[in-house]
């Protein structure tokens, strides 16, 4: 298919059912046209226009921050990547990961300073678009979690379970979320 | 004029003039002559170009002889401050450069930068895919760098929006083109310039989709008849055909 | 940005050890050496309502200048004295970190910063503005606009307001005793009467953890600098200093290998076609 401009008809190859619409596309009066610049794929039975720019969190979104602020009940994270799509210095997203959401496992006993510390980097999924001031994440599964976080000491710290930490430099262990890390 | 000390500037002195001449440019054109310099139902050529602006999410500039704007698109940016909607809000902020008009306009927002923020908002947000951003704010923030009349400053804004908007990858329906008009005398002249604004009895500002056959906005002011209006509106709605394969081609070029 | 790669999520998320990574190599992230500014473009005269115009692009940095010029009576104590205005926007357009409003902190210590330079190279005497002795004398209103912000923006303004000042024409004005008022002609219009061996030539830098200096940092450069160092040159001779400045800690050495590196850009400058 060519490359098409917001507003023009999508032209589907052959005929067949009608396909679910995705990003980039809709329908007005019968008719799929693109709504944003560039070429339709058909990825099973979806169509898309893919949207290369930074997006909004939504539900299901991948997404990376900085954890800026905790309370016995919640750690606020500031969204600086969303479904591997840096948002431009300025322009993050705020997320909160609740106690509840923290890992999959014995919700209820939850400490939230055992899980996060401020500055720690998190990888979560979006729950859902959450209150006012923020978004739901959650953290409760395996690859989820702490990815990068610095020790007392200053080192970055290496995982050796999925709730605990170790400084390089001292030895000394620290209690974290930890995501499982890639290729493990 | 400088309106008042301001304690975060470099001020001048309290008070200011533009010169006056002495030599008052004498009009040579009367009603009832033809018009100068182009045909009734000419435009000024356009220069439209994607992308200039980097540290945004997307931009465009545009210039049509002596009208000259950059535009700057921000978001979907997380909404602060308001209740939780569903739906995006589009916001549109319009800054005259101090030294774009004849006089210099002191760096204060007055009422003209807000007409044209509404005129152009109200031509642009219809077009806007605004159920896809719940909880989402657009900023489109236009400089105007150099304005050749009010009507010419609202078309090219609207059109320098709309590409910018494509440029940062915000779903819309269709792009927007937009065309002003002006009767004159017997006569409907198309994107006037200031002086043949002034000359006018009124002007029109025409918004549409062309790729959906949908108008967005009409902005008519002055002493028009009925048949004037629909004359005028007309005129833009053929020229706006034009101005949309514009746009096409050089959003087509950007990638 | 089109794609992304691991490498801009790691810049994203680790910003400092992504720019000490490449200082290690001795090369910046857009792949400049330590010491080198970026390309430098100028466009003068394209803005008809205004009595002077430039537009610099200083790499990706846009800063549109325009002067306008009005009359005004001349302070009481200098008769003979005409006034010039620097003022610096940093518009919410041009990046996000501002927001719409008053000028930000950083656009007022900005335009204080550009009002110095102007003021200490002596670019325009004010007496030249003066029409008339304690009666009339012309105000020049020198605005710049940052359209894209990516960093030093501080050079980018000051070349602007020179190249705006150069391109800058007033009608010739005349003083009527009789009836008070000034009155000028559309015909006749002459050039400012500029100090031309004495245009400032800027170029800042910023060091970085106390041993790398970097010549024209970029906007992801800048938060993570700890010192800013501005040189002003003058055009006619790359051997005189018109400022320097310094905010933040740092050694003579960095201090000598920055005067090194803005003479180099100052001749640099001065042969190609801006400033002649």
């Amino acid at each position: 298919m060519s490359t098409l401009l917001p507003g023009q008809p999508v032209v589907l190859p052959s005929r067949g059912p009608a396909p679910q619409l995705g990003t980039g596309v809709y329908v007005r009066d019968a008719c799929i046209r693109a709504s944003l610049l560039g070429v339709p794929t058909l990825d099973a039975a979806t169509l898309t226009i893919p949207r290369l720019r930074p997006r909004p969190p939504a539900p299901n979104s991948i997404v990376l921050g900085s954890v800026t602020r905790l309370s016995p009940l919640q750690a606020l994270i500031s969204i600086s990547v969303v479904d591997d799509v840096p948002l431009p210095a300025g322009e993050e997203f705020t997320g909160v990961i609740r106690t509840q959401d923290v890992r999959a496992t014995e919700k209820d006993k939850v400490k939230i300073g055992d899980c996060f510390r401020g500055g720690d980097v998190v990888r979560g999924v979006v729950i859902s678009l959450g209150d006012t001031r923020s978004y739901f994440v959650t953290t409760a599964r395996n690859d989820l979690g702490v990815i990068f976080a610095t020790s007392e000491a200053g080192a970055t710290l290496e995982p050796i379970s999925w709730q605990e930490m170790r400084c390089p430099q001292t030895g000394k262990v620290e209690k974290r979320k930890c995501a499982k890390p890639e290729g493990l | 004029m400088q309106s008042g000390f301001d304690r975060r500037r470099i001020n001048g002195p309290e008070e200011s003039n533009p010169p006056i001449f002495e030599d008052e440019e004498t009009p040579t054109w009367n009603v009832g002559m033809p018009r100068r310099n182009r045909a009734s139902v000419d435009i000024r050529p356009i220069f439209l170009q994607p992308g200039l602006i980097n540290q945004a999410t997307g931009s465009a500039y545009i210039e049509t002889q002596n009208t000259k704007i950059a535009c700057a698109v921000f978001g979907p940016r997380q909404a602060k401050n308001v209740a939780f909607n569903e739906k995006g809000r589009l916001n549109v902020d319009v800054k005259f450069a101090p030294f774009s008009c004849d006089r210099r306009r002191a760096p204060m927002r007055d009422a003209e930068d807000r007409s044209i923020a509404m005129a152009i908002h109200q031509a642009i947000s219809s077009s806007v895919r605004l159920d896809v951003l719940p909880k989402s704010v657009i900023d489109i923030f236009i400089t105007i760098v150099e304005s050749d009349g009010i009507e010419g400053c609202v078309a090219a804004g609207v059109i320098v929006a709309s590409t910018a908007l494509t440029d940062a990858g915000i779903e819309i329906f269709g792009l927007v083109a937009s065309c002003s008009a002006a009767a004159v005398g017997e006569d409907i002249w198309l994107d006037p310039s200031l002086r043949e604004s002034q000359e006018s009895r009124g002007t029109l500002v025409l918004s549409c989709m062309p790729a959906l056959s949908t108008v967005s906005s009409i902005w008519q002011t002055g002493n028009m008849n009925t048949g004037d209006v629909l004359a005028c509106m007309d005129a833009c709605n053929s020229r706006c055909t034009d101005i949309h394969s514009v746009i096409a081609q050089v959003l087509l070029d950007s990638i | 940005m089109t794609t992304t790669s691991s490498s801009d999520i790691f810049q994203r998320l680790h910003p400092r050890v992504y720019l000490e990574r490449f200082l290690a190599e001795n090369v910046r992230p857009d792949g400049r050496p330590l010491n080198v500014a970026r390309d430098l473009a100028v466009n003068v005269g394209s803005i008809s309502t205004a009595d002077g115009s430039a537009l610099v692009r200083l790499g990706n940095t846009t800063v549109v200048c325009g002067v306008k010029a009005e009359i005004a009576e001349p302070e009481l104590d200098e008769g003979v004295r005409g006034f010039l205005v620097p003022n610096l926007d940093l518009p919410a357009m041009c990046s996000p970190r501002f927001k719409p409003g008053p000028p930000s902190e950083e656009a007022q210590v900005l335009s204080d910063r550009l009002n110095d330079a102007l003021v200490a190279s002596n670019i325009l005497p004010l007496t030249s503005l003066s029409i008339h002795p304690n009666k009339a004398a012309w105000v020049l209103y020198v605005d710049a606009i940052c359209i894209n912000y990516d960093g030093n923006v501080f050079d980018a303004a000051l070349i602007a307001m020179v190249e705006a000042l150069r391109n800058t024409q007033l009608p010739k004005a005349t003083y009527d005793e009789e009836t008070g008022r000034t009155t000028c002609s559309r015909k006749i219009k002459v050039p400012l009467e500029l100090n031309h061996t004495s245009l400032p030539v800027p170029l800042s830098f910023g060091v970085f953890d106390s041993t790398h200096v970097l010549a024209d940092p970029t906007s992801f450069e800048e938060p993570l600098l700890d010192t800013t160092i501005s040189i002003i040159m003058s055009n006619a001779n790359p051997d005189r200093l018109i400022s320097v400045s310094q905010l933040g800690a740092g050694g003579n050495d960095a201090l000598l290998t920055c005067v090194e590196a803005a003479r180099v850009r100052c001749r640099e400058i001065v042969g190609s076609d801006i400033y002649k």
